[in-house]
């Protein structure tokens, strides 16, 4: 049974996934020496992908927690629930990646409470041992088992970081866009455009970008250019497609959405 | 209630055209509204020197389009002269047609190389080239074609001196990132110009379309030679001169008829008078429970300059309140977690506690006594209020302290240093303000920070700066600060006022007068959403502070050098 959840987590295809930097190699290293990690950068340049690509890489299920507020560290660890007469325990997401040996990726972590995350903290040291109290069981972690988690320090306020004692558990691999040739080849095969109309889409967000902390909190990622493209390509009007994915998504401003549009209006 | 003089004949320009630029090239212009011309028949262009930028505040007549439209066009080519354009050219024996020329050619130049990085600018700027080949073959018509054949390759023109302008500067394209191009090519052109016998008149030469700007921005004019040099150059400099002198000095000239007036004078003459004063003088009423009114625009509050003192100092003092510092700043740091607090194991609630529900029935299956606590809930704080510290800056404040050595006013400043500190990392939405008053006309105001002001080196220092003088119109400042504070956006707003005792003033012998207004006035802010709250500084306040805003709306502190943590404590326990 435990190998048909597993499978349900396993990707079976090659994500598309362009290297940056040397990130790939860290990140093997990393599961190697079983180095829980962090990946830190500004949404939509391709954290979750990286993750995706390296699960499939090594050859591991994938098992993705979103965190929100609400988490409670029973909705990673597991909880008792009653079938029948009698009561189940039911394993949580960790708790089925500690126990059978996956990849347990927590996106956008600062999401969930500081006190939620302890859970974490004896699984990610040198005794890789997941502890559940309600079920009086300290669970040895499969040796193929390993952590990785997401944030974005970019927006998040002085009140919503990591505690120091989550934080030093991990490696950290910083991400940030890519270089504009990388980002024109990434952006020409998401969407199959043309190479000349996917340098103006970049062109537009490395505009965008340059106000950030001007007015905009987050420049254009990479993935709302992907939505752009894929709108074009369904045969939208380039403009048109710009203010759906670019614009109108970034802001609310109607003085930034101005601005921005005759940016786009300039780079086209 | 108020006349707000400062809201002049000048309207606000959008801030888009500012951040369009940064978007392009990643700097920051300095826009300001272009000032009225003197000579109305003169067309106004958009004009820059260096960064600063100042644009017609609105649409000019004869230019299509859209205003917003026209204004992006100014400001990407003005950028494009910042970000591609040569230092300032020289114009020592240059005549005023070569001047305009050369501009000209400067202008087609940059805006070249921008469209290289960004195409769309073409479009942009294409619908101003209005210029046509037909009509007299006057210097401007001429000038006006040859800068839409240089823009527009399409455009066909019949004119020789057009044509050769256009050949010449595109057979040039491998030199268009040179400086120098123009002005080799410009004075070619330009006695050509004059051997055809075009006539040239400076003063009624207008750039041409009318995106572009005046020129001005190009040339670095010799001041010294500016009277015996041409017409063109002097006016460009006069011009500058006026556009940036502030208007400081018309201030004292005029004597304002209401400023001697007596306390009865009707309100329709304040009215008129207050039109006619200088900007930043904000009038509001008093009240007056003589006659159980409100003397309309009675009031003059004007902002005072702030010599700036040693930033250095203010830190160090604040080293004394390192213990307050550090508590006060925990508790700003929980005040501003606005993330919910889950309440679990409720016996009434929002939604089920799925953990307890289950234990609950488990309990129940086991014949156990069942925990009915099975709801929980979601707790949402409080944002913290904005914030506006007002300070009483009367000359009483240079007292000391009866058993210290500082004086009030340095209290008061550590005071206001610790607050700012603790609550900076934070939010931005606080200002310490302080008032002293010199008779209804001259009721100072100081902004030792403003709200969205960073708390920086600048602010510490306009703190260090604090002084002491004059005395204390309490309700006018009172009004003032809570109309500044009205405007935020924060669901609470708190304006904390300290003082020494009751407002005076030299031109009020009715102890009362003053003490009326000040009610009346906090009674006002409270109808705008503004909650008072007094830190009294002596006992002997008590009565009039009581008075004026109210019981359980003051605290007094009595031994004074605990103000600065007192006053902390005050903040916290109002903002929770």
């Amino acid at each position: 049974m435990s190998e048909g959840l597993l499978d349900s987590f396993r990707i079976r295809d090659e994500p598309y996934y362009l290297a940056v930097a040397d990130e790939v190699r860290l990140f093997e290293a990393a599961y190697a020496a079983r180095l829980p990690v962090m990946l830190k950068g500004p949404t939509g340049c391709g954290k979750t992908r990286f993750v995706q690509y390296m699960a499939w890489r090594l050859r591991r299920p994938l098992i993705t927690v979103a965190c929100n507020e609400e988490m409670s560290a029973s909705d990673l660890l597991g909880r008792y629930l009653l079938d029948g007469g009698a009561t189940r325990w039911q394993d949580g997401p960790l708790t089925i990646a500690a126990r059978l040996g996956a990849i347990c990726y927590l996106d956008e972590v600062v999401e969930a409470r500081q006190d939620t995350l302890v859970v974490i903290h004896p699984v990610t040291d040198d005794r890789r041992l997941l502890s559940l109290p309600a079920k009086s069981e300290a669970l040895q972690a499969h040796a193929d088992f390993h952590l990785v988690v997401s944030h974005n320090p970019g927006y998040q306020s002085a009140v919503k970081d990591l505690k120091p004692s989550t934080k030093q558990r991990f490696g950290a691999i910083e991400f940030d866009y890519p270089a504009r040739a990388l980002e024109v080849e990434i952006v020409i095969h998401e969407t199959g455009l043309s190479e000349e109309l996917a340098e103006r889409l970049v062109s537009i967000a490395e505009a965008a970008r340059r106000l950030k902390g001007h007015g905009l909190d987050e420049g254009i990622s990479t993935r709302m250019l992907v939505h752009a493209g894929s709108l074009i390509t369904r045969g939208i009007e380039v403009e048109a497609a710009c203010r759906m994915a670019l614009v109108q998504p970034l802001t609310d401003d109607p003085e930034l959405v101005l601005a921005l549009q005759a940016s786009v209006r300039a780079c086209l | 209630m108020t006349s707000n003089s400062s809201e002049g004949a000048q309207a606000e320009l959008p801030r888009a055209p500012e951040r369009f630029v940064r978007a392009l090239w990643g700097f920051e212009l300095r826009v300001a509204p272009l000032p009225t011309p003197t000579n109305q028949a003169l067309a106004r262009r958009p004009r820059f020197v260096g960064k600063r930028l100042w644009l017609p505040a609105s649409p000019l007549v004869g230019v299509p389009g859209s205003f917003n439209d026209y204004l992006f066009a100014a400001c990407a080519h003005i950028s494009a002269h910042l970000r591609f354009g040569a230092p300032r050219f020289e114009v020592k024996s240059l005549k005023p047609a070569q001047i305009a020329i050369i501009s000209l050619l400067e202008d087609a130049r940059v805006e070249r190389l921008a469209t290289a990085q960004y195409p769309g600018l073409q479009r942009l700027w294409a619908p101003y080239h209005q210029a046509r080949a037909e009509g007299a073959k006057t210097s401007s018509s001429l000038l006006g074609r040859l800068a839409r054949a240089l823009h527009d390759e399409a455009y066909l023109d019949d004119d020789e001196w057009v044509n050769k302008g256009r050949q010449l500067f595109l057979q040039g394209h491998r030199r268009w990132h040179d400086t120098n191009l123009c002005r080799e090519l410009g004075g070619v052109l330009g006695n050509d110009l004059g051997q055809m016998r075009v006539q040239f008149n400076a003063k009624d030469y207008v750039v041409q379309p009318a995106y572009r700007d005046d020129n001005v921005g190009l040339w670095l004019f010799e001041h010294e030679s500016s009277a015996d040099g041409t017409p063109f150059e002097s006016e460009a400099v006069r011009r500058i001169e006026s556009d940036q002198a502030p208007k400081q000095g018309e201030r004292g000239a005029k004597t304002n008829p209401a400023r001697h007036g007596s306390a009865s004078e009707p309100a329709s003459a304040v009215q008129s008078a207050a039109t006619s004063e200088p900007a930043s003088v904000t009038r509001h009423a008093e009240w007056d429970y003589v006659i159980q009114r409100e003397r309309p625009a009675f009031c003059s509050v004007r902002d005072r300059p702030i010599a700036p003192g040693d930033a250095a100092r203010v830190a160090s003092t604040l080293a004394r309140y390192a213990a307050v510092r550090k508590r006060l700043e925990r508790s700003a740091l929980r005040l501003a977690d606005r993330r919910p607090l889950q309440v679990r194991r409720l016996l009434d609630g929002d939604r089920l506690d799925l953990s307890a529900s289950i234990a609950a029935l488990v309990a129940g299956r086991s014949a156990a006594q069942p925990d009915p606590r099975v709801y929980r809930r979601l707790r949402f704080l409080l944002e913290p209020p904005a914030l506006l510290l007002l300070l009483d800056l009367s000359e009483s404040l240079n007292a000391r302290a009866p058993r210290g050595s500082s004086t009030l006013l340095e209290l008061a400043e550590s005071a206001s240093s610790l607050l700012a500190t603790s609550l900076a990392s934070l939010s931005s939405d606080f200002a310490i303000h302080g008032f002293s008053s010199n008779g209804r006309h001259d009721v100072g105001y100081c902004r030792f920070k403003d709200f969205d002001a960073p708390y920086d080196e600048h602010a510490r220092a306009r703190l260090a700066g604090m002084r002491a003088q004059l005395s204390t119109r309490l309700g006018t400042a009172l009004r003032h600060a809570g109309q500044a504070l009205a405007t935020r956006k924060a669901r609470r707003k708190l304006l904390l006022v300290v003082t020494d005792g009751e407002p005076s003033d030299v031109d009020v012998h009715d102890p009362e007068y003053l003490l009326f207004d000040a009610k009346q006035a906090t009674t006002g802010n409270r109808r705008l959403g503004v909650t008072s709250f007094c830190i009294g500084l002596e006992a002997n306040a008590q009565k009039s502070v009581h008075r004026i805003f109210g019981a359980g709306n003051y605290t007094l502190v009595d031994q004074l050098e605990s103000l600065p943590s007192r006053l902390a404590e005050v903040y916290l326990r109002l903002s929770a």
